[in-house]
């Protein structure tokens, strides 16, 4: 039978950083938190879904049979999903197709990742396998490279400058300081952007996103199972899923990302939604650039004008759409893993009144965006607040 | 321009002998005349699995590109250099690859003329200006 209605019940994250514990140790911190979160015990859990990408720097893969098993139900089958940085929402959305195609009544859905004691070089090294290795990593380009040449490319064609870029990097790092899990907690300057080291032009260091460890976890469960519980919960209203050409060289325009359009449309459609509906979104800003072009494929702002809604302050916290509460990639980190599960996450900690001085008053819709590598792979989804009252 | 080309299994060894001289693999769908990188199997238009080979001149003109500061392993000693994203002449196909002795972005106007100059293991496609 199938489930018309997908709910989440729990969620909960790690601090992101650079974390000491070992990548299951991460991972099962934030599988607790959620499942408290939820108010449910591992026996209600029927499958495991797990995001990650780069376990074996830590030595371990198949990392599913080795959550379930040490959250002591190794009876309950679990799998690994991966898309790059994307593999989160990647993961989400197929945990949601199973709750909803009637398989499972409540399952774990969680991300994590652990890089950082590779080192900046090696990390970097890593991360650029995630891109279409023979036409863009093997030929010199990381992934700061990668979106730099997004950057410029759209700063050619819509006049944007380098000081457009920082003001992104500013206002995710105002939500980020306010985010007591973020990765970086520290307020930036506009000056500080443009005077950084540049990793490769036209971005500075600023203009990135951090290395980061980190889990984020959710607990994914049927209308009736979350009814059941009487806790506060939302339910998953829209989700879309996106391709794009893998290398930057198959894109005919290469300041849109035609996987995040895809989705968008489908999850927008599938909710009966519009961007104007939506009252928060917590987007994939890997580097500033990519929020940018984000916010104009997710319909919020049209093609060319974002970099001066972002001046004009429309996407801080009391903007009239606030992009990135929680800090964003940028400031909260980028556990490339479990970062489009830590966006749900931030969403559920608003709806249910855990987002502190983050807090948007009165939000009942909000979208989430996450996408793998220049956006090869996307997923988007749109969560509404359900009210206990 | 186009040219036939001897066969090989490996399309990537194909497209690598063809840098080494200079030049661009390509493939034309021979259904609907769409032409795509050598290394893409069936036709992105129609899905096609027949196709004719255009060999191409490797010369292009500079879409985007990045100067790479901080590089990845293997491309720490080789100076500074640019990651660039070209499209080729006369075609509406593009292609990317490495460019040595970039040092700064007026060094490399969008627009400027780059060509292939070979294909080696390290450094993949080399391009010069």
């Amino acid at each position: 039978m199938t489930n018309s209605k997908v709910c989440v019940l729990g969620a909960g994250s790690t601090k992101y950083g650079k974390l000491n514990e070992s990548i299951i140790e991460i991972a099962l911190n934030a599988a607790k938190d959620a499942i408290d979160s939820a108010g449910i015990t591992p026996k209600d859990i029927q499958a495991g879904y797990i995001s990650n990408v780069f376990g074996v720097a830590d030595k371990q893969v198949h990392i599913a049979p080795v959550i379930m098993s040490n959250l002591g139900i190794s009876h309950v089958p679990g799998l690994t999903i991966e898309s790059a940085c994307g593999s989160g929402s990647v993961m989400f959305r197929e945990a949601y197709a199973n709750v909803a195609a009637g398989f499972y009544d409540c399952l774990l859905a969680l991300g994590v990742e652990k890089v950082t004691h590779t080192g900046t070089v090696h990390s970097t090294t890593l991360f650029s396998y995630c891109s279409d290795f023979f036409y863009e990593g093997g030929n010199g380009a990381s992934f700061p490279g990668l979106f730099a040449s997004m950057a410029r490319a759209y700063m050619h064609t819509h006049k944007a400058t380098e000081e457009d870029l920082a003001n992104v990097a500013v206002k995710n790092h105002e939500n980020g300081f306010l985010n007591p899990k973020a990765h970086v907690r520290k307020r930036i300057t506009v000056d500080e952007v443009l005077k950084s080291p540049v990793v490769a032009s036209p971005l500075k260091l600023l203009d990135c996103c951090p290395f980061s460890d980190g889990a984020s976890a959710t607990i994914l469960c049927s209308e009736e199972f979350a009814k059941k519980s009487g806790r506060p919960y939302m339910e998953v209203i829209g989700s879309g899923r996106g391709a794009s050409p893998a290398a930057v060289q198959g894109r005919e325009d290469i300041t849109t990302i035609p996987s995040t359009v895809a989705a968008a449309r489908q999850a927008y459609k599938m909710a009966g939604l519009t961007p104007k509906d939506i009252n928060f979104a917590e987007v994939h800003d890997c580097f500033t650039i990519a929020e940018i072009i984000d916010i104009e494929d997710l319909g919020f702002f049209p093609k060319g004008k974002a970099a001066h809604a972002v001046r004009d302050g429309a996407t801080r916290l009391r903007g009239e759409i606030p992009i990135n509460p929680s800090g964003g990639l940028k400031s909260k980190g980028h556990p490339i893993g479990a970062t489009g599960v830590g966006q749900v996450v931030e969403v559920f900690d608003q709806f249910t009144g855990n987002a502190g001085e983050r807090t948007i008053p009165n939000a009942e819709i909000a979208l989430t965006h996450n996408f793998g590598a220049t956006g090869a792979s996307a997923a988007v989804h749109i969560f509404r607040k359900v009210d206990r009252k | 321009m186009m040219e036939k080309l001897s066969a090989k299994e490996n399309t990537r060894e194909k497209f690598i002998e063809a840098a080494n001289r200079k030049k661009i693999l390509a493939h034309k769908c021979t259904k609907c005349g769409h032409l795509m990188l050598e290394t893409v199997l069936y036709c992105e238009k129609c899905s096609g699995s027949k196709f004719e080979h255009a060999e191409l001149e490797g010369s292009g003109t500079v879409v985007t590109y990045t100067i790479q500061a901080v590089a990845p392993e293997g491309f720490e000693d080789v100076g500074p250099y640019a990651w660039v994203v070209f499209k080729l002449d006369s075609q509406q196909l593009r292609a990317s690859g490495f460019l040595p002795g970039v040092k700064t972005p007026a060094d490399l106007p969008i627009g400027t003329k780059v060509r292939v100059n070979g294909f080696d293991s390290k450094h993949g496609l080399i391009l010069q200006k």
